[in-house]
């Protein structure tokens, strides 16, 4: 069940949004809104008010004749918060005052769509309703059609006004999760192994952006310092394609990790790969290249004083031997 | 404030413990390169294991430390610059080229060791 939207939560978002009075400020001036409108809408301000309760149940009925809108009233606790918000909504609506607290009490309700699924276009639907039956009173209290036409309009640019702070809120939201995966594939793709005592194979795959570069180089230097690493094997198999951008992001790595004493031994530049280096002229001289990971990885045992040796049948015979038994 | 120097066998050991001022770092130098002929030293050690910071001057400064060390006879390496630092230090285009780092004091001492044993084999 999805939890209710709390005041909280609507200034949490308000802030993640960057929202201020200023910003504020300035959408009001996108849609238009002056102190003539206020006047106006002040003018209206009895016609409305009597009537909160039936405009409301306009927007609501409207929801319940479609599927799509059903998912928001069949949770009763949702719905009544729903209901009391947009009730709440129209008594603000015509106080003429749209500051950061009105855009907040907004929030409110445009994290509760959201949280409840609410299809933009079901809530520009019902919302054109609730607008029409707000415009028949108006227009219905006006003698002469002009002036109910002007107070109306004024109010429509409130509303507008409201529609772009829900719209861009759905938006936001919806937006959320990528974010949040942005960040998770990130976090997972950039590993620091350990393979032998002060030896660290660094494994990159995929596109090094300006961010992600930065991320390699601070989880590499923080695991050289743990490990108290002396060789880095950095395989850059997996990458695709490297500009001059990426070599750069390259040579930085290398030479914060050689400024902590570790020398970092470059493997797995393809054929394609080093020859658009040699097209894009790119100095790589400072790197300590290797062929391929295995051979990245000789040079590194090499520079520790590992020797690796293969044993002979007989004493491999020996040592399953010895495993079997115990 | 003054950066003490220790002498460890033929070895001087300068460890840094604050952040230190432009005047420090000139003191330091000459300071160095002064004891490294009386002494007779053969390696000096650059401990920066305690500074968050490493400006353009300090950094010109401790290439200067190396090559005036290096003219009188002695090895330098500069040791404990920390994760932070080194990245900061990339980001704003300061290398230590042609000066060697290890990662703390011990592996410091170790690589002037291996550098001296390197030396005697081809006596």
């Amino acid at each position: 069940m999805p939890e209710l939207a709390t005041p909280t939560a609507a200034q949490t978002l308000a802030r993640e949004m960057g929202l201020t009075e200023a910003s504020v400020e300035r959408r009001r001036k996108i849609v238009g809104l002056g102190p003539q409108d206020f006047e106006r809408i002040a003018s209206i301000k009895d016609v409305v008010l009597p009537e909160i309760e039936q405009f409301s149940e306009v927007f609501f009925s409207y929801l319940s004749s479609l599927d799509e809108g059903r998912a928001l009233l069949s949770n009763r606790a949702l719905a009544e918060r729903a209901r009391q918000l947009k009730r709440e909504h129209l008594v603000a609506l015509v106080q003429s005052d749209y500051g950061l607290g009105y855009v907040v009490q907004r929030l409110e309700l445009a994290l509760l769509y959201s949280k409840a699924g609410l299809d933009l276009r079901v809530f520009l639907a019902a919302f054109y309703h609730l607008l029409k039956s707000v415009g028949v009173a108006v227009m219905r209290h006006f003698p002469s059609p002009l002036e109910g036409f002007e107070a109306f309009m004024s109010l429509e640019k409130v509303a507008f006004f409201d529609i772009g702070v829900i719209v861009d809120v759905i938006v936001f939201e919806r937006e959320r999760v990528i974010r949040q995966q942005q960040d998770s594939i990130r976090e997972l793709s950039t590993p620091v192994l350990q393979i032998r005592e002060r030896l660290l194979l660094l494994p990159i795959i995929g596109v090094i952006d300006t961010h992600r570069a930065r991320l390699i180089t601070e989880s590499l230097l923080r695991a050289i310092r743990a490990n108290r690493a002396k060789v880095v094997v950095m395989d850059i198999t997996g990458v695709a394609t490297i500009d001059s951008k990426v070599a750069n992001h390259v040579i930085q790595t290398v030479t914060a990790a050689k400024l902590m004493g570790a020398t970092v031994i470059v493997t797995g530049l393809s054929a394609e790969v080093a020859q658009s280096l040699v097209v894009l002229g790119i100095d790589l001289a400072k790197l300590n290249t290797v062929g391929d990971l295995q051979g990245g990885l000789e040079e590194a045992e090499l520079m520790l004083g590992y020797q690796v040796v293969r044993i002979d049948g007989r004493a491999r015979a020996l040592a399953n031997e010895g495993s079997k038994v115990e | 404030m003054a950066v003490p120097i220790l002498k460890q066998g033929d070895v001087l050991i300068a460890s840094i413990q604050a952040a230190l001022s432009d005047r420090d770092l000139v003191d330091l130098r000459d300071e160095l390169a002064n004891r490294v002929g009386r002494l007779r030293s053969r390696g000096v050690v650059i401990d920066l294991t305690a500074l968050d910071v490493l400006d353009s001057f300090a950094t010109r400064m401790i290439r200067g430390i190396a090559y005036t060390a290096k003219l009188r006879g002695a090895d330098t390496v500069v040791v404990g610059i920390q994760p932070d630092v080194a990245f900061a230090m990339v980001q704003l285009g300061l290398a230590l080229e042609g000066i060697a780092t290890a990662l703390d004091l011990e592996e410091g001492l170790a690589l002037l060791q291996a550098r001296k044993a390197e030396r005697d084999v081809r006596k």
